[in-house]
């Protein structure tokens, strides 16, 4: 399956499981990076809003055999299919226009002030990456506390109830250093000057992010290791963000095989 | 119809049939205005900007450089700032500790700052009953002179001895120093600090270096670290630093290089992502250590260079009073052979073999200790058996191994001779008894202040000052120290928190928010080199708070006195300066960092300041909030031991003279002659009981606050359906263990230990071992907001364990419990 | 009382009785319109859908509603386009049926999505490429066609025929009926399928993708088929049940037993396709998702039972009745033919919309059930009520069964 090339760039994420904690400052880097709205029961995890949301999997085995490991998930910025096929599922389905997916930067959009909140993005996107707004973030019924809404960020708009939001890949911050080179002459972006929240806080370095269109990028080089692979790879849906994991047992969780099938990725 | 009405409906030519034709052509007419459009179009412009979706305010973006205060860690972060409002924390990578990432806890900060909810916004004093949290309002002199006149008055009355400072105050910082400072001028001993594991390894350092300072871990250049229960991905040490480290361990080359082995009884993250688990009984890890030291010294592994030029007491030898005396090795090859280890700790005897010799053939090989965060104290005799292990294959001060560094060189406050009154009320003594004759290797001991409190009918603390801390809810005793804390006549809290303990105070004289304040953090927990970090004040104070600092010289002055002259200065920055003055001595050291050549690459060999004179040096340090030296500097191996022998000691003669002649059984010491004096195994754990048949074992999470700072609400999203769901936290049980007991997942149950019994919801996890229970710390506040109270249990409550040996701690990691379907 | 505006001939209740005949179901409009207020004021957290059931019983209702009231275009069709004249006695019901069907539709939308007032940006900011922007487009014209098919049978209410213009006006319409008959004909074709294409284009959500024909995945000509089978058999079921509470015959047998006859051939035919179909897709899409057939129904409440349930108990056993003369002609057969139908092509719509959010898709995600709120059962059962309430008042006020006299007349 050969990815289509798109005209510009095309930014893309890959996220070192054998590095991955689970330490959740990447679900926290972004909520507050993004302006996202926090309720007092987030235990309630069907309608809790993380456009980066922490999986916990576990290997199965009895003790003391067991193990853990996670699996990050923003918005996997799903591409269309390269041989004229369909579209990033959520976008081919949207309504109103509200998503859509940029041929210049591979991200897909959220505008808030189109979505009517019908939802069917949500059903066509297999990685519950979407989320509605229930309840309104900060209204009478706000979950936020007085003086908590003294550090949104003026850079995100916040979002209003009933309307559908997600990962961003943090656009705004394309925006930023898109000003920020623009202000300097250039029009390309060096390596490194757009990066997302999440890969810039996790402490670890799990998170690498750069443009895949450009062999020189990390991420472009990060791709080809053999320990390689995409969530639901099968399913064509061609996200942008990558997984790193040299253990078979997380490699298999990214995807569904048919008993004996040969896993993504060298055995070892 | 009456006829007269008929003439005037049918002169008006009002007939049902004109009627309709008017109404049909009017809604015809008023359908094809533009009206409706116009309506339609501009109410779903208002659904876009709905009146009540706030619009964040715009202006000057900028970035203000700090230190992270919120834990031992000292990380490096930059605030990103609309005009005046904080609006991200991210971390930096101009900074040696945390290059880039910070911790969950460092990036929720900012709900920590702008939650009114759970701030003090001003002075206050308590009208309701206690505990109720009914306060109101008063101002900074009301307070102050309050507090002041109430410790004059016990000095004039001649008790200053009731007068009892809490401070969770990170140690070698300032406040500590000044809080200790304030009340031994005034005459009172009983300044208590909450002990952490990092304390527990500096005494066990101290008992077998002679050396009282930073216990650090080379990480970065380990290949081989064994960790015992050390949480290196819960947050243990600096965990900003420790991140970076794991990040290291697994990139490039190092990622086949180094191996990680975590020894603890429950797949934590860390252990789940190490290179291998031992899961060992808890209170074990000691009797493990010295069954790996049996190994390497019956297969002639060890270090023998350090060991015959740097050691004493390895090998049996004879005391200048003519007694024979037993070495570590004699009592390791008789009582820790695997077999034996294999009873105690449930390991396989083989893999105990196979692990010893990877340990020692490695070639830098690190074991570190401190459960969890290592936020509470650990096992004393353990860590110094991790230690003898480090020495055993020589690494102590060698690179990759582990450093005993003098304390950060920061210059002592004048010393000041307490008046007469004082020394005699000094004389007296703590009432907790640590650092006593019967405890001299602690420096605090909570339990026995709850416990002296509780026995005398009048409580012999009157007032009791509270500092950076919420003892109510982070000491693991059962809710012995809440019962002593209801005894107490008065009670001052400086937290910038509606905590627990807060609740219970008389007098709240609220700290500026850690954003808030100018601080210092000196060398953060287990870094190998010394670093010194200062915080500055990224936002202007919110609310009507006080640096604690500040609030101590100026209480200082009020009570005069030797009070006063003991705080001659006018701020508390002025007292950060006088301290930093002592690194300006060194002549030496780096205040800022470019990321080129990390510290513990030490390619640097002694870099010249690049300040010239003090106060050029103390504003470097103000801007980039950072002071270190590359390691190596200021250490040779002899220098560091401090001992009667000028060596490392197996055989502790520190142990043997302070315990001459002490009743050891007292301090829970079991063993006896010799064995005293050398690290090893002792079975603190109470014996089983049939009605208590399981164990409970708390465990801590990264992304859950569990200490004196609450959970911004940011870290609930963190939090898995399995840890939190609603209101109820889970407790982790082993599939098996849960079949017996014929629960399952999701059922509500009761932990009954004999202190009381908590609620939780069953968690069946493969990762748990078998007959124990695992309950996360920082659940079931009953303080702050709708984000954090009332959610979960406490595991705190419900601790019952022994004495830890020689340290006379409580034993926390042990609790005999049953189960009962709720 | 109200005797001036009853069908010339027919012989209706009390007034009185018939209010107390309407209570129920304005009592069922109240719960609906309390759900409806609380869901617009406080949001859509009034209901248990989630990230997870984005869409949820609501959407159920109406892709089951417009596929039961597929009977008005589909008799329609019959009588105007193909000129089945028996069935002039029933189309009346049929058109209203549908009416409320779709108009039902239509409201429930309105409350179901999160911002109700921007509703519009379908039509204004249309992304031709959704099947949901095709289904609104549709089904708006087409409920515009079905009130201009119902005008005229208002129109024919004794009151209103004494305005001469008003009479003019439903006479000619009823000229015209033809071509309105023809282009709500072509609407549904296409909603009806499009509402099949929504989640046959799911290709992210292996239980609900299907292949197809150029744009179209099977489940596009699936519902369309489905719909046209169960349509006539709800619109028998109307009448049967207004015959059975005014105790009177209303519908000669030929016309119900032409429709009847009619759906159980386009059912059979359904089914057939339907199985081909599954069996495609068992062997197609599935093991290319990396999955088996079975995986799907491992989990949770929605077993296999339920596709055995709507292909073979709702769909082969009511087809065999159907096409059985011997059982079709006896109605008590036949009005149990005809509701195992419909419950068949409910159970249809329901497994493509609940049990499709329900299972997960990524191999470490769990299974998730989900159980309505009283808000969202009351805006469901308004619907019906409502239903009741125009089915009620169109029968007591207006002519809706030519036959009516005659075929009591003969009785009595
Ligand atoms: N119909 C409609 N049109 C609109 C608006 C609307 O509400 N409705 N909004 C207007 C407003 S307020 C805005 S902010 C602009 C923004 O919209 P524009 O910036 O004009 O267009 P986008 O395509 O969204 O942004 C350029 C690309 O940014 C990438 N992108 C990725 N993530 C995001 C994201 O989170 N937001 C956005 N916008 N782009 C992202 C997408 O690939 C997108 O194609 O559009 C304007 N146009
Ligand atoms: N995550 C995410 N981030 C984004 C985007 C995104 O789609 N997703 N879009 C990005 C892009 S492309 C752009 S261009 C920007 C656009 O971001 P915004 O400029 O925020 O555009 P909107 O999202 O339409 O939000 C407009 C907001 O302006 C407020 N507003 C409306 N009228 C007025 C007024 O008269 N005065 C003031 N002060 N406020 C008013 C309303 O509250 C409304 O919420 O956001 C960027 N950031
Ligand atoms: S921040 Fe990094 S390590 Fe922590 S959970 Fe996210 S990706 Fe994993
Ligand atoms: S992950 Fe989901 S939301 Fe993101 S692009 Fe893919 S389908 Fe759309
Ligand atoms: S919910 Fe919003 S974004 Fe999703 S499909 Fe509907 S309109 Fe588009
Ligand atoms: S890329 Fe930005 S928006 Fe997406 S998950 Fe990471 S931080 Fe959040
Ligand atoms: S690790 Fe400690 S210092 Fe570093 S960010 Fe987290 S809380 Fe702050
Ligand atoms: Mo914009």
């Amino acid at each position: 399956m050969k990815e289509i090339k798109t005209s510009g760039n095309k930014y893309g994420m890959v996220i070192d499981l054998d590095k991955c904690t689970g330490c959740g400052t990447c679900m926290v880097a972004c909520a507050s990076e993004n302006n996202v709205t926090v309720r007092a029961d987030e235990s309630d995890k069907e309608r809790s809003i993380a456009w980066m949301q922490l999986y916990r999997i576990n290997n199965g085995e009895k003790f003391p055999k067991t193990q853990t490991g996670f699996f990050p998930r923003p918005c996997m910025q799903c591409d269309e299919d390269g041989n004229g096929g369909h579209h990033s599922p959520c976008v081919s389905v949207c309504v109103s226009t509200a998503t859509k997916l940029d041929q210049n930067t591979g991200i897909v959009s959220q505008i808030y002030t189109r979505c009517i909140g019908c939802r069917y993005c949500q059903a066509a996107c297999p990685y519950h990456a979407r989320y509605f707004n229930w309840w309104d973030g900060y209204s009478y019924f706000k979950p936020f506390p007085d003086g908590l809404e003294r550090s949104l960020s003026p850079e995100v708009s916040p979002r209003m109830r009933g309307v559908v939001e997600k990962c961003s890949f943090c656009h705004h911050r394309l925006m930023r250093a898109k000003d920020a080179a623009y202000a300097q002459g250039r029009r390309e972006l060096e390596e490194g000057e757009y990066i997302t929240a999440c890969a810039e806080a996790c402490p670890v370095q799990a998170i690498t992010f750069g443009d895949l269109n450009n062999p020189g990028h990390k991420v472009s080089e990060l791709i080809k290791s053999p320990y390689a692979f995409r969530l639901l790879e099968k399913l064509n849906t061609k996200p942008k963000v990558y997984y790193l994991s040299s253990k078979e047992w997380i490699r298999r969780m990214a995807d569904n095989y048919l008993p004996g099938e040969q896993v993504k990725g060298v055995k070892l | 119809m009456d006829p007269k009405d008929k003439k005037i409906t049918e002169r008006l030519g009002i007939n049902r049939r004109n009627f309709i034709m008017l109404a049909v052509g009017g809604a015809i007419g008023t359908a094809l205005s533009p009206l409706p459009w116009k309506l339609t179009d501009d109410i779903a412009i208002w659904t876009q900007n709905l009146p009540w979706v706030p619009v964040p305010a715009t202006g000057e973006f900028s970035y203000a450089k700090s230190v992270c205060t919120l834990c031992p860690g000292g990380c490096g972060i930059k605030v990103r700032k609309v005009d005046d409002r904080a609006v991200k924390i991210e971390g930096r990578t101009d900074f040696p500790v945390n290059p880039g990432g910070i911790c969950p806890l460092g990036m929720g900060g900012l709900q920590l700052l702008y939650n009114e909810k759970i701030r003090f916004t001003s002075p206050m004093k308590r009208v309701g009953a206690r505990g109720t949290g009914a306060f109101q309002t008063i101002t900074w002199d009301e307070a102050l002179d309050t507090l002041a006149e109430r410790i004059s008055g016990l000095r004039d009355k001649g008790n200053i001895g009731t007068l009892a400072a809490i401070d969770g105050n990170h140690s070698g910082s300032t406040m500590p120093v000044i809080i200790e400072r304030f009340l031994k001028t005034l005459g009172s001993p009983n300044y208590m600090r909450m002990q952490t594991s990092q304390d527990t390894c500096e005494t066990a350092a101290y008992i077998l270096t002679g050396t009282r300072g930073n216990v650090g871990y080379d990480l970065e250049n380990a290949d081989y670290i064994l960790s015992f229960g050390s949480g290196l991905l819960e947050g243990w040490g600096s965990p900003g630093r420790v991140l970076n480290a794991w990040g290291l361990w697994k990139s490039g080359d190092l990622r086949d290089s180094v191996h990680i082995v975590q020894v603890e009884p429950r797949a934590s993250n860390t252990a789940s992502r190490a290179d291998s688990w031992v899961p060992v009984k808890p209170g074990t890890e000691a009797a493990l250590a010295l069954g790996i030291a049996h190994v390497i010294i019956k297969d002639n592994l060890y270090n023998s260079d350090f060991v015959e030029k740097y050691s004493f007491g390895f090998d049996d030898f004879k005391s200048a009073d003519g007694v024979d005396h037993k070495g570590f090795k004699t009592l390791v090859l008789e009582k820790y052979p695997p077999e034996k280890v294999e009873e105690i700790t449930g390991l396989d005897a083989g893999d105990i073999r196979i692990l010893a010799r990877d340990f020692a053939n490695a070639s830098a090989p690190l074991a570190v200790c401190g459960r969890g965060k290592g936020a509470l104290y650990g096992s004393l005799y353990e860590s110094t058996a991790v230690l003898a292990l480090n020495a055993l294959v020589g690494g102590i001060n060698r690179k990759g191994g582990i450093f005993i560094n003098e304390p950060l060189s920061v210059a002592g406050l004048p010393v000041l001779e307490p008046d007469i009154s004082a020394k005699t009320a000094l004389d007296k003594g703590r009432i907790d008894r640590a650092g006593s004759s019967f405890f001299p290797f602690s420096q605090s001991l909570f339990n026995n202040l709850a416990e002296s409190v509780l026995k005398e009918n009048e409580s012999p603390v009157d007032t009791l000052l509270v500092f950076s801390a919420n003892p109510l809810f982070t000491i693991p005793d059962a809710g012995d120290f809440r019962k002593a804390l209801d005894k107490i006549p008065f009670i001052a809290s400086f937290s910038p928190y509606r905590d627990e303990t807060s609740m219970v105070a008389d007098l709240i004289l609220p700290d500026h928010n850690y954003l808030e304040k100018i601080d210092d953090i000196a060398s953060p927990a287990g870094l190998q080199y010394n670093l010194y970090g200062l915080s500055a004040q990224v936002v202007k104070p919110l609310y009507d708070t006080k640096n604690s600092g500040d609030a101590v010289i100026e209480l200082a002055k009020k009570i005069g006195g030797p009070a006063e002259n003991a705080f001659p200065w006018t701020e508390y920055e002025q007292v950060l300066k006088a301290r930093v003055e002592g690194l300006y001595e060194i002549q030496s050291g780096l205040t800022s960092y470019d990321g080129s050549s990390p510290p513990w690459q030490r390619s640097g060999s002694i870099v010249s300041p690049s300040y010239s004179d003090f106060d050029r040096m103390w504003e470097e340090i103000k801007e980039n909030g950072l002071w270190y030296q590359q390691p190596y500097t200021s250490r040779d191996i002899e220098k560091t031991f401090k001992t009667q022998s000028g060596k490392f000691e197996f055989f502790s003669s520190l142990i043997a003279s302070s315990l001459n002649g002490i009743d050891t059984g007292a301090l829970g010491i079991k063993a006896s002659g010799d064995e005293i004096c050398i690290p090893h195994f002792e079975d603190a754990s109470l014996k089983a009981d049939d009605s208590f048949p399981l164990r409970m074992y708390p465990y801590e999470l990264i992304n859950l606050s569990s200490g004196w700072i609450p959970n911004p609400p940011y870290l609930n999203k963190t939090l898995l359906d399995d840890q939190l769901k609603k209101d109820q936290s889970f407790v982790d049980i082993n599939p098996d263990t849960a079949e017996q007991l014929g629960i399952k997942h999701g059922d509500m149950i009761f932990i009954e230990s004999p202190q009381g019994r908590i609620q939780a919801l069953v968690n069946i996890f493969e990762g748990a071992m078998p007959g124990i229970v695992f309950m996360p710390l920082g659940f079931g506040h009953s303080a702050y907001d709708d984000f954090l109270r009332g959610k979960g249990s406490n595991p705190n409550e419900i601790i019952f364990g022994g004495k830890d040996p020689l340290s006379g701690q409580t034993v926390w990691w042990d609790t005999p419990v049953r189960v009962i379907k709720a | 009382m109200d005797s001036a505006l009853i069908p010339e001939g027919a012989t209706r209740c009390s007034a009185g009785r018939f209010f107390l005949w309407t209570l129920p179901w304005l009592g069922l409009l109240a719960w609906g319109g309390l759900s409806a207020v609380l869901c617009f004021v406080l949001g859509l957290n009034q209901t248990n859908m989630s990230n997870i059931f984005a869409f949820a019983l609501w959407i159920v209702f109406d892709l089951a509603v417009i596929a039961l009231g597929a009977g008005a275009f589909f008799t329609g069709f019959l009588t105007y386009i193909i000129g089945r004249k028996e069935l002039k006695n029933i189309i009346n019901a049929a058109v209203i049926i549908g009416f409320i069907c779709y108009s039902g539709a239509m409201g429930m939308l309105g409350i179901d999505i999160g911002q109700p007032i921007r509703g519009w940006f379908i039509f204004w900011h249309a992304n031709i490429h959704s099947m949901l922007v095709e289904v609104s487009f549709c089904i708006t014209c087409y409920l515009v066609v079905l009130s201009i098919e119902y005008l005229p049978i208002i129109l024919e209410n004794r009151g209103l025929q004494k305005i001469k213009e008003l009479k003019l006006f439903g006479h000619n319409l009823h000229h015209i009926m033809a071509l309105f008959a023809a282009t709500g004909t072509f609407l549904s074709f296409f909603h009806q399928g499009s509402l099949g294409g929504m989640f046959g284009v799911m290709y992210a959500r292996p239980f609900a993708a299907r292949e197809g024909f150029f744009i179209w995945p099977w489940t596009f000509f699936l519902f369309i088929l489905s719909a046209i089978a169960a349509g006539p058999c709800f619109t028998i079921l109307c009448t049967k049940l207004t015959e059975a509470l005014s105790r009177k015959k209303l519908v000669p047998d030929n016309a119900i037993q032409l429709l009847a006859r009619i759906s159980g051939w386009l059912l059979g035919s359904y089914l057939i396709l339907k199985i081909a179909d599954t069996i495609g897709w068992i062997y197609g899409i599935v093991p290319r998702a990396g999955q088996t057939f079975m995986d799907f129904y491992r989990e949770g409440p929605y077993g296999i039972w339920l596709l055995v349930c709507e292909i073979f108990v709702f769909g082969v056993i009511p087809a065999i009745m159907l096409l059985t003369p011997g059982i079709r002609k006896n109605t008590k057969w036949l009005i149990l033919a005809s509701i195992m139908n419909c419950t068949g092509i409910v159970l249809n719509r329901f497994m493509f919309i609940v049990v499709t959010l329900a299972i997960p898709v990524m191999p470490f995600d769990r299974f998730w059930s989900y159980l309505p709120t009283w808000q969202e059962w009351g805006i469901g059962f308004a619907v019906i009520g409502y239903g009741f309430l125009v089915f009620s008042l169109s029968y007591r006020y207006l002519p809706l069964f030519p036959k009516e006299r005659e075929l009591n007349h003969t009785i009595n």
